[in-house]
């Protein structure tokens, strides 16, 4: 008797929990009249010629009566973009994680990794919230409630998607023709590295290393990755392109049956040097080791997906393929 | 009925509230606050940087102190009528699988691609809720023996099913590497989404699982001389069990399901008011009540202004400082024995 009441009590529980949530749709609706507080929600009506009107990554519409003067960054990439394409005069604010350019760094943070601070968002009186791929949905709801115009760059997967992004972000910041004119010089640098590799029918085996805190088991770059991709365009055999997921871990076993030519340090930055390298237990015997083709490498050129990749591309290309490019 | 102890609980908790309205990432000036709160008072407009300031309070510090203060209270007195219910000191709302159940409900929630929508958004709350209910009864359910449970066997199945969905959770974590900051982020209890939606969606079931608790304060203190003499004294032991136990998980659920696991409220506030005030249940629950809340608040005023604009997750502001807080009151507790 005990169990079926406790059971019917149970279900009306689940029942009712979604109750709530209906009830509170309304509330989405109160917080808008709180869009008045913040000037960019308010001008969608008064110049309606010139308006821009996008989808996002989230599949959202995003409407501008102009392009955006305040924008806050909250992701790296999308920092790096804003200042390749000329609009670092617009940017207001930026994650704690954005560091490049250099004039980046003056710019007040307002979170980062650990938790974004909406009280600093909002005191930025920003027209316009750049989130990347790294933020969460409920990031872009909480700024979405408050009244501020939130646009969802997608992580793109290919070096084309990336070029979009960059046309993207020309539009929302007014700046089409210098996005278009990096988005040239870039394919121009692409297209040269592509030159100097295609006729080359050397592919080293390339292993790039994410982590090593644990070296029988370090983690590297999988399929479909960014590095995964560029090294590809670099020249080079990806080993890590034989596991699953984006970050991939390889055992030591593994690693040394794929005996890569060349060992890249992705976590160069953490502090792995190639003489720590050589010291792990179990790893002298692999070939890249004993020739001295171990790299320490700038990760962030090729971890975050913005016009610094194509630097990251051309870095790969020299230490994959030094030969070709004196 | 002692006056006192509810007068020292309620002052630290409108200092605590007043301290989370106060302080934050962006200075609010004590004047302007002022000049903000006549200004509400009299209806009247705001013009910068005062508007500003409005809006802030308005629109993300009060729904938050709001969220955090219900979160507490739900903590605090499931954590006093957990450790009645038990009888004994080590029990805190998690210890028969919510925390663990509505873990696993998130990161499998956030496991899938939702649409971004209401209901897109409502997935990890949503399912995390589900899931503790879920958990509490299968283990309500593991640990019947004929027409009994058996706290011992509660505790005992809560613990092995908590084991078993946290390892899962764990693995489930391991598996979707681009989601992982978010999910450890809910587990810390330091993801919630911004303004007054969350704290409307938790209140009904906040209200109706309190408010049993606040009621059972007598029958607690009867279950304190063991279930037979508590039946002899009238008490339908099984009965007020059930009830007790299912309106405490109910509250947990609904406050982790949106603030995510905040570990420690629940375990020691109940004791420093057992400490300070007395094991009578009648008065230990409102004032764990009350004690949580404040407690939650203060912890959350630290956790978003130590690494400002940064926010930790206040779980770990709660076990950091909870921890030596508690170890003093102990130390200092002249009944040793008080259990």
């Amino acid at each position: 008797m005990f169990r079926k009441s406790i059971f019917a009590l149970l279900i009306l529980l689940l029942l009712a929990a979604c109750g709530p949530t209906r009830t509170s749709t309304p509330v989405k609706v109160t917080t808008e009249p709180a869009a008045t507080v913040i000037p960019s929600a308010t001008f969608t009506t008064t110049r309606s010629t010139t308006s821009i009107t996008l989808t996002d990554g989230l599949n959202r519409t995003v409407t501008l009566a102009s392009p955006v003067q305040r924008v806050v960054s909250l992701a790296p990439s999308n920092t790096e973009i804003l200042f390749g394409i000329g609009a670092g005069a617009q940017v207001v604010g930026r994650d704690e994680s954005s560091d490049y350019p250099a004039e980046a760094l003056s710019l007040p943070t307002s979170g980062g990794y650990s938790g974004f601070n909406l009280e600093a968002i909002v005191a930025l009186h920003p027209d316009l919230v750049l989130v990347g791929g790294i933020n969460t949905p409920e990031m872009v709801a909480s700024l979405e409630k408050l009244g501020l115009t939130v646009y969802f760059l997608p992580n793109p997967a290919t070096l084309e998607e990336m070029y979009t992004n960059l046309e993207t972000v020309g539009t929302l910041t007014g700046h089409t023709a210098e996005a278009t004119a990096l988005e040239d010089s870039l394919k121009v640098r692409v297209a040269t590295v592509d030159e100097k590799i295609l006729p080359i029918s050397y592919r080293p085996t390339v292993y790039y290393e994410l982590d090593a805190t644990d070296p029988t088991k370090p983690y590297t770059t999988g399929p479909g990755s960014f590095v995964d991709l560029l090294i590809a365009r670099a020249g080079g055999l990806n080993i890590g392109a034989q596991l699953k997921g984006e970050w991939a871990q390889i055992s030591l076993e593994q690693l040394v049956v794929a005996n890569p030519a060349i060992i890249i340090l992705g976590d160069a930055a953490y502090g792995e040097t190639p003489e720590k390298v050589a010291q792990r237990p179990g790893w002298g015997t692999l070939t890249a080791i004993q020739t001295g083709q171990v790299f320490p490498f700038d990760d962030n050129l090729v971890s975050r997906p913005g016009p610094r990749l194509v630097d990251g591309l051309e870095a790969l290309a020299k230490l994959l393929h030094p030969g070709v490019f004196k | 009925m002692k006056i006192r102890p509810y007068l020292y609980t309620l002052l630290f908790l409108i200092v605590a509230v007043f301290l989370s309205i106060a302080i934050g990432s962006v200075f609010i000036p004590p004047a302007e606050l002022g000049r903000i709160l006549i200004g509400w008072l009299k209806g009247a407009a705001f013009s910068e940087p005062l508007k500003t300031f409005a809006f802030i309070l308005t629109d993300i510090r009060l729904p938050r102190t709001a969220l955090v203060l219900l979160t507490g209270a739900a903590l605090g007195g499931s954590g006093a009528a957990y450790q009645g219910l038990f009888r004994n000191p080590l029990a805190d709302p998690y210890l028969i699988g919510v925390a663990s159940g509505a873990g696993l409900g998130a990161v499998l929630a956030m496991s899938v691609k939702w649409p971004y929508s209401f209901w897109g958004l409502m997935a990890v709350p949503g399912a995390a809720f589900i899931c503790a209910l879920l958990t509490v009864f299968l283990v309500y359910s593991l640990a019947r023996v004929g027409k009994t449970v058996p706290t011992t066997n509660l505790i005992l199945a809560g613990v092995a099913f908590g084991s078993f969905a946290t390892a899962l959770t764990t693995y489930l974590m391991l598996r979707s590497t681009g989601e992982l900051h978010r999910a450890i982020a809910w587990l810390n209890g330091g993801a919630s989404q911004a303004g007054w939606g969350p704290v409307l969606t938790v209140l009904p079931y906040l209200a109706i699982g309190l408010g049993i608790l606040l009621l059972s304060g007598h029958a607690l203190n009867l279950m304190q001389f063991g279930d037979d003499q508590a039946q002899q004294m009238g008490l339908p032991v099984m009965r007020a069990r059930t009830l007790i136990l299912l309106a405490a998980s109910l509250a947990t659920a609904a406050a982790v399901s949106f603030s995510g696991v905040i570990g420690f409220i629940g375990l020691i506030v109940p004791h420093v008011m057992r400490l300070w005030f007395g094991a009578d249940y009648r008065r230990l629950l409102p004032l764990s009540l009350i004690g949580g809340a404040g407690a939650l608040l203060l912890a959350d005023v630290i956790a978003r202004s130590v690494m400002s604009p940064q926010e930790l997750p206040v779980g770990i502001v709660t076990a950091l400082v909870g921890a030596p807080f508690f170890l003093w009151v102990l130390r200092r507790a002249k009944n040793q024995g008080y259990w």
